[in-house]
């Protein structure tokens, strides 16, 4: 076999699954591109007691924005305390090492989790702060390994250099440490949104009806949510798939403009520090 | 007047099993500049640090014996570390400046210290910059951020950093070794103008460097104080052979 036929027996091998995926990719599109054919926009902001989708699409934020209120400070939190406090290096490793296993439960052992512990031990019910705690729960191996990585790629001789004029650990490691770590950090938070932008399996048990009366009034009411509406439509009662189009278009708009505004605040972040390009 | 600032007594400092530096004794003259040198691994870095003592931070490290700064024990209990580091300043090998501007830097130790804020950190800044010859290079782009600035411009600046939290004494880990000949040449005329009002400690392995910019010279090996003097009889009659045999080029 020559060089040059080895070489096109590479390429082909590279190339012919790139391939694959660009023509899934762009069916994936067309549907996409019919869904918004179909959807009727009026029905955003029409309550679906009426047939339209605006509760389901305010829970939706809400469970994904509570979530991430609580997974994204406690996750950061205690990758500092890992990476900068945590006295020896062994019980980090064994830690991280839990941490890794936990981001690699099933979303519906975690749902179930939730529903046992958070629904029934502590007695919140199916409601929207059980369903906050199980997503956050899902968010928080991915938040903190992420930030983990971007406090230790921060050099340490910022957090020396202010260490040496006198400062205390903290005031080293928030005035020096973390606003270079701040664009890793955010990025492992937009992981973590991501991971559960779609949620199904762990809100199912533990915050999520089919329909309520208008918006929950309290952290401790169910809530509607577009992935939950489309899994109950389509398995429980039988609703032809192209009826959930819509809904389903709508929850990948929500998830695709969460991501890419996180991206552009990551981008703001490293605007401010040109210095984070060097390293 | 000759005063000694620092008074080193036994101090000995094990990183785990690894006794770095052994029963190490001498005193470090005020307003002077002293050189520790000594070939690389002998502890000399070690022995800085334990001034500051910023070899707390190092986990595993345990360290024995005294130092007295102006008769003061910095390892008794009731020391306050952080102003201890407040007043004992210091400048690392490479230049280290913070990823913000050339203000930001300076300002850095005065704002954590809550010592001046508005008109009279801009002062401070001012008189720091001046003091570390790097103001008229910079008073124009005051808020440019500091990686812009080239290595020596930046190893300047991280003592005029370490300046503004008016130390009594500066230690200096190598601070000219990762410059280049003209910048080192400023940074050493800084030192010895610096040792008028500070007590200048500087760590090296560069023969001539020490013999050009230093009173008094310490030399360490394998974590022992060989010999310690004013400069020039440590360069010119040393009592001991391994410093001659240093000195000469023989090993190091």
């Amino acid at each position: 076999m020559s060089g040059q036929t080895g070489e096109r027996v590479i390429f082909a091998i590279l190339g012919v699954p790139m391939l694959i995926c660009m023509l899934i990719f762009s069916w994936i599109l067309s549907l996409l591109l019919t869904g918004i054919g179909s959807v009727r926009w009026e029905l955003l902001t029409v309550s679906a007691l009426q047939g339209g989708m605006f509760e389901m699409i305010v829970g939706t934020i809400y469970l994904l924005l509570g979530a991430t209120a609580i997974a994204g400070p406690v996750g950061i939190l205690a990758a500092i305390y890992l990476v900068e406090y945590a006295p020896s290096r062994g019980l980090t490793r064994i830690i991280d090492q839990a941490i890794n296993n936990l981001a690699g439960v099933p979303s519906i052992v975690i749902g179930l989790f939730g529903y046992t512990f958070f629904c029934r031990h502590l007695r919140l019910g199916v409601s929207l702060t059980a369903g906050w705690l199980t997503l956050a729960l899902m968010m928080l191996p991915i938040v903190i390994r992420g930030s983990e990585e971007a406090l230790r790629m921060v050099p340490a001789s910022f957090k020396e250099a202010a260490l040496a004029l006198g400062a205390t650990r903290w005031k080293a490691i928030s005035s020096t440490t973390l606003p270079a770590a701040a664009p890793g950090v955010v990025t492992s938070v937009i992981l973590g949104i991501a991971r559960v932008a779609g949620e199904t399996a762990a809100i199912l048990f533990t915050s999520c009806v089919l329909i309520t009366r208008g918006l929950p009034r309290s952290p401790l009411e169910p809530v509607m949510a577009l992935s939950y509406n489309l899994f109950v439509k389509i398995v429980a009662l039988g609703t032809p798939a192209q009826k959930v189009f819509g809904v389903a278009l709508v929850l990948f708009m929500i998830v695709t403009s969460l991501s890419l505004s996180a991206i552009l605040l990551r981008i703001h972040y490293r605007k401010g520090q040109p210095w984070l390009m060097i390293r | 007047m000759v005063n000694d600032k620092i008074d080193i007594r036994n101090l000995n400092v094990w990183f785990r099993d690894n006794h770095v530096l052994k029963d190490v004794s001498f005193k470090i003259r005020e307003n002077a500049v002293t050189a520790i040198m000594g070939p690389s691994g002998c502890g000399k870095t070690t022995l800085i640090r334990a001034i500051n003592r910023m070899n707390d931070l190092i986990y595993g490290c345990r360290t024995s014996g005294d130092v007295y700064i102006d008769g003061h024990n910095i390892y008794d209990g009731n020391i306050n570390v952080y102003e201890l580091r407040r007043k004992v300043g210091m400048v690392f090998q490479k230049p280290n400046p913070f990823p913000k501007s050339i203000y930001e830097n300076v300002a850095f130790g005065p704002r954590i210290h809550k010592v001046a804020s508005g008109r009279e950190l801009d002062e401070i800044v001012e008189r720091s910059l001046r003091e570390a010859a790097l103001w008229d290079e910079v008073k124009d782009r005051l808020h440019d951020n500091a990686f812009n600035l080239s290595g020596g411009q930046q190893q300047r600046l991280c003592i005029a950093r370490a300046l503004a939290v008016k130390p009594e004494i500066i230690l200096m880990d190598e601070p000219c070794s990762a410059l280049d000949p003209a910048a080192t040449a400023k940074i050493e005329a800084l030192i010895r103008r610096l040792s008028k009002k500070y007590t200048v400690i500087v760590v090296t392995h560069n023969l001539q460097q020490a013999a050009r910019i230093s009173d008094f010279t310490a030399f360490l090996y394998m974590g022992k104080l060989i010999e310690y003097g004013d400069t020039k009889s440590v360069f010119e009659n040393p009592h001991s052979e391994l410093t001659e045999k240093y000195i000469t080029g023989k090993f190091g």
